[in-house]
């Protein structure tokens, strides 16, 4: 049983959800350009129910839209990833990117001000100087609490094409950003210069065959990352072995299966999502239909795979049509990363517990999920026996998709983002999986 | 057929879309149009290995070999339903449109920026199963019906032969041509981009000539490409008609791509009806 406590932040569509390393912040960007940061409020113990929820902690716009006047083409604000800086002193910092430009972001908090300047008064007027008889040392003093985000750097101009993901490195210093065809190293601190350590550019964009999906450093070694692609591959790399990472240390690819081809087989199984397990042992990758989990040290297939909407493989043609088929689904590891998460459609979304092989699709919608409501495990019958409360799969409504999830490090409470609405889900007690 | 039906469906829409991506906000994605541009070849082989499994050689125009250029369908009385996007239809090249042969290294070809490139039909899908033969069976003439692949799982390479015979004249001499059909020569499993993408040539025959040898299409030369649109379809292309210099580099990239793959597909220059 889980309880939910929904949310509802601005009315655009959230693009990007992810808590910081210690789960108290949980940041959303959507495609205004705006963030919204979310704060856990400590827990109380006095109330059973007030445990630690999410309330909005700040709210800034971090990109605007732009016009690049050379190539005639408008830059969207919308805010395609977000990542949070390992925390190393009093303020937080995270970083945002849309399609060309990251932005480095300070958040702090100010609850004192200085009071007592000698030349200026209270509202910050000049004090005319003659009436200054004395000198006093200003004193801070209490004040309500003020959340300051400002921008720290600006990373742009490295782009060529869209930005698809962003990774901090374990190493706190760097971080690197990928778009579809190259990925840069960057310093944290050095805005205006970044290093080109993947480039699959082929020197006859004719000649182009696929294209790189996410990237991301693996959580303790930070030598390592690794990048998916279009075709389903996933390319780990070692920053050690040359500068230019273009020949992979490893290539993680299953074969195709010849009986599922079709004219869009090439399309599900592009891979929209990577991410390292916490344990850095692991990978996860979401395609169209599945998600799977790689071992680090076996590259011919996947050690598990996990169906989450089978039932739309006959249906790839209508899903070609209205686009979904190009939906790109996030992933993500609990903490412990016994289980994994990923969207789906009619605002579901799928969890599977890797060790007891069990899983469950919950909803995330506003008319079940009250709060401290329990969620109820949804069903989709895909023809057959249709039980009572089941969803049919012509009913379902590819409109509502869970693109983006999140799950707090080390506890069982998750943010799902169904389309403009942010959902926070708190386990209570083990949830029962079926 | 059924499955020609349907992949000649999944054609129209995939064209529907490129075009449609040209107008997108924040600029085409390259990734989505180069899904769709493997869907697209696929859809097309399915759609030529039947066509040309069940048609003999065409003549009158050198083997039938056209590439795109509607010659073939001018022979082939069938013309698909008009398609629902008038935008997509104005792109498509009517049995008129010919295609000077200018230097490939055009600035398409050069583009940096948001090049969705290469939407070439036909290319590495299936080459990557048979590159010495794609490359080797271009020169041969109108065997249209030789081998014709089913739709099905073994049709990769089927079908590419089956269109590459049909291209027969389609094939490319030009070195400088970016589009090769021709596999995976280098084939190199580390990295993506080092697969030649294997693409169609599209052997243009000299205006108002019969397909000859193979020709090279410029892929770059989108000005001329849109001069010919312009000139044949006035009024619908008022987009590109503004904008006849403005080839190469980045938002055009779609509109050159849909320009440079439609004359690709043979059979759509029935399919859709120019108006």
């Amino acid at each position: 049983q889980a309880e939910t406590t929904p949310l509802l932040p601005p009315a655009d569509i959230i693009s990007t959800v992810e808590f910081n390393q210690t789960g108290e912040l949980l940041a959303t960007g959507d495609k205004g350009g705006r963030v919204v940061i979310f704060q856990r409020e400590p827990e109380c113990n006095n109330e059973p129910y007030c445990q630690g929820e999410y309330n909005v902690y700040s709210t800034f716009q971090s990109h605007e839209p732009e016009f690049d006047y050379l190539k005639s083409l408008e830059i969207e604000e919308k805010i395609n990833k977000i990542r949070w800086l390992p925390q190393q002193n009093a303020a937080h910092f995270l970083l945002s990117t849309n399609d060309k430009t990251i932005k480095l972001w300070k958040v702090s908090e100010r609850d004192k001000r200085p009071e007592g300047y000698n030349l200026k008064d209270e509202e910050g007027r000049l004090k005319d100087v003659s009436t200054v008889t004395s000198l006093q040392v200003p004193v801070l003093k209490p004040m309500d609490l003020m959340v300051e985000v400002s921008p720290r750097r600006v990373f742009a101009n490295a782009h060529t094409y869209h930005v698809n993901s962003i990774s901090v490195n374990s190493d706190c210093e760097t971080y690197m950003s990928a778009d579809d065809l190259r990925i840069n190293l960057w310093h944290l601190a050095i805005t205006d210069r970044s290093f080109n350590i993947v480039d699959i550019k082929p020197a006859n964009m004719e000649e182009l065959t696929e294209v790189i999906t996410a990237a991301e450093f693996h959580p303790h070694h930070c030598h390592l990352f690794v990048y998916s692609s279009s075709k389903g591959t996933l390319r780990l790399c070692d920053m050690r072995a040359a500068a230019l990472c273009d020949k992979h240390a490893k290539l993680f690819e299953e074969p195709e299966d010849p009986s599922n081809r079709s004219f869009f087989s090439e399309i599900i199984s592009s891979i929209s999502d990577v991410k390292f397990s916490h344990s850095g042992r692991y990978l996860l990758t979401r395609d169209y239909l599945t998600v799977k989990v790689w071992d680090l040290n076996m590259e011919n297939k996947p050690m598990e795979t996990y169906q989450v909407h089978d039932y739309l493989r006959s249906k790839l043609c209508s899903l070609y049509e209205n686009d979904c088929i190009f939906d790109k689904f996030e992933c993500a590891w609990n903490g412990s990363d016994s289980v994994i998460m990923t969207g789906a459609y009619n605002n579901f979304f799928r969890m599977f517990d890797r060790n007891t092989k069990r899983d469950v699709t919950l909803e995330a919608s506003r008319e079940s999920s009250k709060p401290r409501a329990v969620l109820k495990p949804r069903r989709v019958c895909a023809g057959g026996k249709r039980r009572k409360d089941d969803i049919s799969v012509d009913s379902l409504d590819f409109t509502k998709k869970i693109l983006h999830t999140a799950w707090h490090p080390a506890e069982n409470i998750i943010a799902i983002a169904a389309t403009n609405n942010l959902y926070i889900f708190q386990d209570k007690v083990n949830s029962e999986m079926h | 057929m059924e499955y020609k039906v349907e992949a000649h469906r999944i054609m129209s829409i995939s064209l529907g879309k490129i075009y449609n991506s040209r107008v997108q906000r924040g600029g085409i994605k390259l990734h989505k149009n180069l899904l769709v541009s493997l869907v697209l070849r696929s859809a097309r082989q399915v759609y030529l290995s039947d066509y040309y499994g069940g048609v003999c050689v065409r003549s009158p125009h050198a083997g039938g070999v056209e590439w795109g250029e509607g010659d073939q369908m001018d022979s082939d009385g069938s013309r698909s339903t008009p398609d629902e996007h008038g935008g997509e239809s104005a792109l498509v090249s009517d049995d008129s449109v010919r295609i000077p042969e200018v230097s490939v290294n055009g600035p398409a070809a050069a583009v940096e920026g948001q090049d969705i490139e290469d939407l070439a039909p036909g290319s590495d899908y299936n080459c990557q199963q048979s590159p010495q033969e794609d490359v080797g069976s271009v020169k041969t003439e109108g065997s249209g019906s030789a081998e014709t692949g089913g739709p099905g799982s073994g049709s990769e390479h089927c079908v590419s032969r089956s269109e590459n015979s049909q291209q027969g004249s389609a094939e490319v001499t030009a070195t400088c041509c970016t589009r090769k059909r021709g596999a995976e020569r280098s084939a190199s499993a580390g990295s993506p981009v080092k697969r030649p993408k294997a693409t169609a040539v599209p052997a243009l025959p000299p205006v108002g000539g019969e397909g000859e040898g193979p020709e090279d299409m410029d892929t770059g030369n989108v000005s001329s490409l849109i001069t010919i649109f312009g000139s044949s379809f006035s009024g619908l292309l008022s987009k590109e008609g503004a904008q006849p210099a403005t080839d190469s580099e980045d938002s055009d990239s779609g509109k050159i791509c849909c320009e440079q793959m439609l004359p690709n597909l043979n059979p759509w220059s029935t399919a859709i009806v120019a108006f």
